[in-house]
Parts: structure tokens; C-alpha cells; sequence
């Protein structure tokens, strides 16, 4: 039988072939993606005075490459706005990608403290990022602005070097809790989220303060990051028959969960509420348009909150759709850098006195008001309640209530 | 009762139309791997160029079911230019070096569609005929899917046909066979080549085409579905068509139903089995038909 055993070798190292090629392709990804990584960026260094040199982690490539983009087009454009100076000293921003891997930012944060010695560090999108930074720029003793969201960076993981102007998780899920009891006491809702530490802190924090209101809590979906198909998930809803739903889904996800949920005929049946990032203006909503209309989700971002107003409309101008989430958090850690700058004289990098001042008065950012939290750093923040509304050319989250100056229970939760 | 037929309904029927969708996806990357031996890594970008030519079609007004025949063709031709170069001068080379230069060049694609149409995640709009729902047992199933469920067994068929029952075909599997000899009866199989790659391009844009609607359309979509390509022909087997029908099945099946029983673990879970399926069957689920003598 030499033709059936040629077969059989042929075919076996066939399938191996492909195995190892997919094995490969891995490979040549990390590869690529390490050789992108190493590219330098220019470093343009022909100021006269010293420029003030800051330096942004954030995900250019990626699973949240749109949201780092837009981030890095918040900075630019209140640079922009800034005339490319901060108190009469001009600005240098120099933008490293992270590609949403902690180790990956970590190198990029050494590269931006040791090579570039920048006065200053932002960014980040990724909570794990986020968390691997805050030990080296502990350790590095690197003024920073960390634009992550896991409860833990204003609780367990506060750094004296660290200051937070943006939200934590908690802040989003208790207040969607705080909501639907007070909109629609009693009601039995379940939970779909994708399954990894943000959605984990979403809708525990939903969760716990829901069940504290002594609100019905059903089954509790979970969904690996990245899923292709929520049939599955939509028709196991269905089943349940709850009152509501609470959601987290981010970027693609969300398109999907959206966009499925409506041909799957809940959207009307069940009410959607969720985090703001499930339906983000510039991120989601576009792309899904009325499939989201009527869901209710709490944000400490909002398009149509009066704060948000100017930067909205120069957003705008410059040639984008509504801002989301990341861009409004781009421009108002700028806002925040530029007041630290301000209010230090030119000179931010006296860490204990730049500290102070923003300790000693609010700043007043795109995300409205901003006291920080003396105990751990953390931004107190408005959080809006919004409803998808149609909008002339689309859909808008439209404010209907607002939780003012919200303040995560911090290191003692 | 009712309400549990009716669920086990519409979860199978989600399968299924998961099981078409990649079908579809795998059926453009098993025909040159089986039918050429070339590792064709770009596959994912002429899905998402597809995806891309959808839904700008379907945002122009134009007839919607146009809007799947554009996309073939966008990216057939796309093929028919790759296949002149470079990919001719790499089908008698090592694997190894097919992977290096088709992955190289998906990455390229991926950079240029980014900043041709930005990374925005973009949805079709489709056409009123699909986006109703059937009620099966009391419970809601979209139109959509029974559409993508429809293309997949139509377009495997025909794909079936052309290849098995058609003198072409045999052609084609002859040359793959040995090449020295079909060309000896006076065929270019050269250009025998060219239309196998045009038509594995062209499948792949026209499943982009039909993916998007359940997909989306973004930076990143081309790798995902370039491993769910993978994994459907590895675990159907190569170079039968069988296998990859098989795959589809076996894949989509165990993708859906690991989401109904085991939500939290529905990756590891799915996965898992058919890591042990590959171990008892290496070769994957249909062993490749006898083509050598």
C-alpha cells in the first residue's frame, strides 16, 4: 500500500504545515510588532529655552488603536489651541504606542523617562498598562497622569507620584446601579459584559450597589474580549425575559453587541443601560446609529453637557465627528497639565508644589469642574446619566441627569 | 416546552449561520492551500477589503445585492495583480518563505487600508429585505442570518461543482498533481494558477462582503479572521472540500454552543475540544481524498 501511506504522510505534514504556519504567524507578529515598536520617533530639540517635554503612553496599534488615536488628537488639539505653549514655555509631546500590552508599556515609559527625559508622563488606555506604570514611575520618582480606569489606581495602587484626571470603573457602575434603582426600583436585571478587569469592576460595582438598593440582581453573562457572534448571548437574554440589562462592551464588541441586539429584536423589549464606553460617541455610536436608541448609560464624558461645550465645537472644527470618551480625555489631561504648568510659574517639575496646586483649587476641564482627591490623587468627577437620542445626522447621548462630584470611596474602600 | 425547542432552535440556527460565515471565510484560504500548497497569510485583507467595498456600496444608494459581486471582483482583481507579483515567484518555495512574504505583505495592506479609511469600526447598511426578523417557535431569528446561511450552502455547492464536476476543475487538480504533465497536453497552467488565486481572493472579499453585516468593519478584523480561517481548514482537514464544510461546522458549533453552556469559558472551552479532536485526528476531520499516483 505505498500510495495510502504517501497519503497519509503527505497529509499529516500537510496539517502540520499549517499548524506551524499559524504558529509562525504568531511569531512574526511579535517580530513585527517589536521592529514597529523600535522605530524611533523624531525628536525635534532646537528650542531656545528649554521646551517642557511631555511625554504620552497610549495604544496606537492594537485592539484599542482608534481610542489611542483619539487621545493623542485631544492633546494635539488643546496644544494647538495653546499656541504649542504652556505659560509662555514652549511644549514638546512625544508619543509612544503600547499597543495595549503592560510590558510593552513599560518599555516605552523607561524610553520616554530615561532616553527622552521628559518633565512630565501621561496616557494610557489599558488597565494593565496602566497598573505595570505605576511601579515604574514610582520607582522613577516620574511626575505622571495616568488616564487608566481600574478602581485599584485610586485605592490599593496610589502612588504619590500619580495624579488621576479622568474616572474610576466605580464610579460609572455605582451610579448605573444609583440610576435604575431610583428610575425603575424593583426591577430584575441581568448582566452581559466582556470578560476581563474592566468589565469585572463595571458590573461588580453595578452589582454591589444595585443589591445594596435591595434590587433583583438575574444571570450574570460573561464574554471572552473579541467575540465575533453574540447570537448566542442575545438568544440566551431573550430566554431570561429580564426587565433590563446592564452592559459593557468596548470598540468592535460594542459595535456588535448593538447591532445584534436590535436584528435580535430585544432592543424595545428589554431596557439597555450600560457604561458610557458601550456606547461612545465617537467610537460606537456611529457606527450603530439607532440600534442604540433609548439605552440609558452613565459617563463621565458627555457631548452635550455644557462643560464639554467649547471643546466639543473645536473638535468639531477640526475636522471630526463628536468627540468620545478618549479624545475629551486627551484634551483635559492637557487642560490639567496646562494649569499645573500655569500655576508652578513654567515649571511643573517640583512635584510636591505642582501637586499642591491642583490640591488647592479645581481645574476647569472638558469633563467639567476638576477638584483632585488630596487622599489618592484621584479626579472628582461629574457623572452624566445619558439617553441615546436621535440627533439631526445621528444619534447623540443626550444628558437627562447628573451625579455632580462623585468621589471614589479611594484607598479605604 | 415550547420555550426550550425554541431556544435550542435558534441557538442551533446561530450556529449555523456562524458556520457559514466561516465556511465562507475558509473556503477562499483552503483552495489555494490545498489545491496550490501556498500559504496565502494576506487572506484576512481581501476580507476586509471586501468588508470595506460592502458597505461603501451600500452607502451609495446603488442595488444592494450588487453590492457582494463588487466585492469579489475588487478583490479578485487585487489577486490577479498579487498573483503576477510577487506571489507567483513564491509557489515553489517553502512554506516558510510564503508565510514571510504574504504575512509581510497582509501587515502592509492593513497600514494602507487604515490610512485610506481610517480606523473608525464601520457597519453596512443593509437593505430593508434582510433586516427583519422570522419567528421560529415564538422566538425572534434575523433575516440576516438566514441570507448568510443561504450564501454559504449556495456558494459551497457551487464551489463543490466547479471544482469536483467540471472538466476545469479536474484540470486544476490534475496540475496540482503534476504540473509537468497537464502542461505536456498543451495547458497553461500557469494561468491555471492565476484563475485559482483570483477566485480564493474573490471568495475572500465576497465573504468580507457578507461578514460585515454580522462583523463590523475595522483595523485588526483582517488577523481576526485570518485565524478563524486557520482553525476552520486545520480542524476540517487539508485539501478536501469536504474538510472545510466539515470545519466550518465543527468550529462554528463549538464556538456557539461553548457561549450557551459555558459563557465564562467559552474560548477555552471551544478550543480545548478541538485541541483533542486534532490529537485524535491530526490529519483533521475529512483525510484528504487520494490525488497522487
Amino acid at each position: 500500500m505505498p500510495n495510502a501511506t504517501d497519503h497519509e504522510g503527505r497529509a499529516s505534514s500537510a496539517s502540520a504545515r499549517a499548524a506551524a504556519s499559524a504558529a509562525a504567524t504568531r511569531r512574526l507578529l511579535l517580530v513585527g510588532a517589536t521592529a514597529g515598536a523600535l522605530a524611533p520617533l523624531a525628536t525635534p530639540a532646537l528650542a531656545q529655552a528649554r521646551p517642557l517635554r511631555i511625554g504620552m503612553v497610549t495604544s496606537l496599534s492594537g485592539p484599542f488603536a482608534a481610542l489611542g488615536e483619539s487621545m493623542r488628537a485631544g492633546m494635539r488639539l488643546l496644544l494647538a489651541q495653546s499656541g504649542e505653549r504652556f505659560a509662555d514655555r514652549p511644549v514638546e509631546l512625544i508619543v509612544e504606542d503600547d499597543q495595549a500590552r503592560p510590558d510593552d508599556g513599560v518599555r516605552k515609559a523607561r524610553k520616554l523617562i530615561g532616553q527622552d527625559r521628559v518633565d512630565l508622563l501621561c496616557g494610557v488606555i489599558h488597565s494593565g498598562v496602566a497598573l505595570a506604570l505605576r511601579d515604574v514611575v514610582t520607582e522613577a520618582q516620574m511626575p505622571t497622569f495616568l488616564l487608566g480606569s481600574a478602581n485599584d489606581l485610586a485605592r490599593k495602587a496610589v502612588s504619590p507620584y500619580i495624579l488621576r484626571p479622568t474616572k474610576t470603573n466605580w464610579m460609572l457602575g455605582s451610579t448605573a446601579a444609583r440610576r435604575s434603582h431610583e428610575t425603575h426600583p424593583g426591577a430584575r436585571v441581568v448582566t452581559a459584559a466582556s470578560d476581563y478587569a474592566a468589565g469585572r469592576e463595571f458590573v461588580g460595582d453595578f452589582v454591589q450597589t444595585y443589591q445594596e438598593f435591595g434590587g433583583r440582581i438575574g444571570r450574570q453573562f460573561w464574554t471572552p474580549l473579541g467575540s465575533a457572534d453574540f447570537g448566542p448571548l442575545l438568544t440566551a437574554i431573550a430566554a431570561e425575559r429580564p426587565d433590563s440589562v446592564y452592559v459593557f462592551f468596548a470598540g468592535s464588541d460594542a459595535v456588535r453587541f448593538l447591532r445584534q441586539w436590535k436584528e435580535y429584536r430585544l432592543a424595545g423589549r428589554i431596557r439597555l443601560t450600560g457604561t458610557g464606553a458601550c456606547f461612545d460617541q465617537e467610537d460606537v455610536l456611529p457606527a450603530v446609529g439607532d440600534a442604540a436608541l433609548g439605552a440609558v448609560n452613565t459617563f463621565h464624558q458627555s457631548p452635550t453637557a455644557p462643560a464639554s461645550a467649547a471643546f466639543v465645537e473645536a473638535y468639531r472644527t477640526s475636522g471630526k465627528g463628536l468627540p468620545g470618551e478618549f479624545s475629551t480625555t486627551g484634551y483635559a489631561c492637557g487642560q490639567v497639565l496646562r494649569a499645573a504648568t500655569e500655576r508652578t510659574g513654567g515649571d511643573p517639575t517640583d512635584w510636591a508644589r505642582t501637586r499642591q496646586a491642583l490640591f488647592d483649587a479645581p481645574v476647569d476641564t472638558a469633563f467639567g469642574r476638576m477638584p483632585f482627591d488630596p487622599r489618592n490623587g484621584q479626579a472628582i468627577l461629574d457623572i452624566h446619566v445619558h439617553e441615546v437620542r436621535s440627533a439631526p445626522g445621528g444619534v447623540i447621548n443626550t444628558v437627562v441627569h447628573t451625579y455632580p462630584q462623585l468621589r471614589d470611596p479611594g484607598p479605604n474602600a | 416546552m415550547p420555550d426550550f425547542l425554541g431556544y435550542a432552535a435558534i441557538q442551533t440556527l446561530n450556529a449555523l449561520s456562524f458556520s457559514a460565515l466561516l465556511l465562507l471565510n475558509g473556503l477562499g484560504l483552503s483552495v489555494v492551500l490545498s489545491l496550490m500548497n501556498f500559504v496565502n497569510l494576506a487572506h484576512g485583507s481581501f476580507f476586509l477589503m471586501g468588508s470595506y467595498v460592502a458597505i461603501f456600496w451600500l452607502g451609495t444608494g446603488a442595488p444592494w445585492w450588487l453590492a457582494f459581486p463588487a466585492a469579489f471582483l475588487a478583490a479578485g482583481l487585487a489577486g490577479a495583480l498579487l498573483e503576477r507579483f510577487p506571489f507567483r515567484h513564491f509557489y515553489a518555495r517553502p512554506h516558510l518563505m510564503q508565510v514571510l512574504l504574504t504575512y509581510g505583505l497582509s501587515l502592509i495592506f492593513a497600514d494602507l487600508m487604515r490610512w485610506g479609511i481610517g480606523a473608525q469600526i464601520l457597519l453596512p447598511e443593509l437593505p430593508g429585505a434582510l433586516q427583519g426578523v422570522v419567528f421560529i417557535l415564538d422566538m425572534p431569528f434575523p433575516v440576516f442570518r438566514l441570507f448568510l446561511i443561504a450564501a454559504g450552502v449556495a456558494l459551497g455547492l457551487l464551489l463543490w461543482l466547479l471544482l469536483d464536476r467540471t472538466i476545469w476543475g479536474a484540470v486544476l487538480r490534475a496540475a496540482v498533481t503534476d504540473r509537468g504533465i497537464v502542461e505536456t497536453l498543451g495547458i497553461d497552467t500557469r494561468r491555471v494558477f492565476t484563475v485559482v488565486l483570483v477566485l480564493s481572493a474573490g471568495l475572500g472579499g465576497l465573504s468580507g462582503a457578507l461578514g460585515a453585516g454580522m462583523l463590523a468593519a475595522y483595523p485588526g478584523l483582517d488577523e481576526e479572521v485570518l485565524l478563524l480561517a486557520l482553525v476552520t481548514v486545520v480542524v476540517g482537514g487539508l485539501g478536501s472540500f469536504g474538510g472545510t464544510v466539515a470545519g466550518a461546522l465543527v468550529v462554528g458549533f463549538a464556538l456557539t454552543f461553548s457561549k450557551v453552556w459555558f459563557p465564562e469559558f467559552a474560548n477555552l472551552a471551544a478550543f480545548a475540544a478541538l485541541a483533542l479532536l486534532l490529537l485524535l485526528r491530526p490529519a483533521g476531520l475529512v483525510a484528504p481524498p487520494l490525488r497522487r499516483l
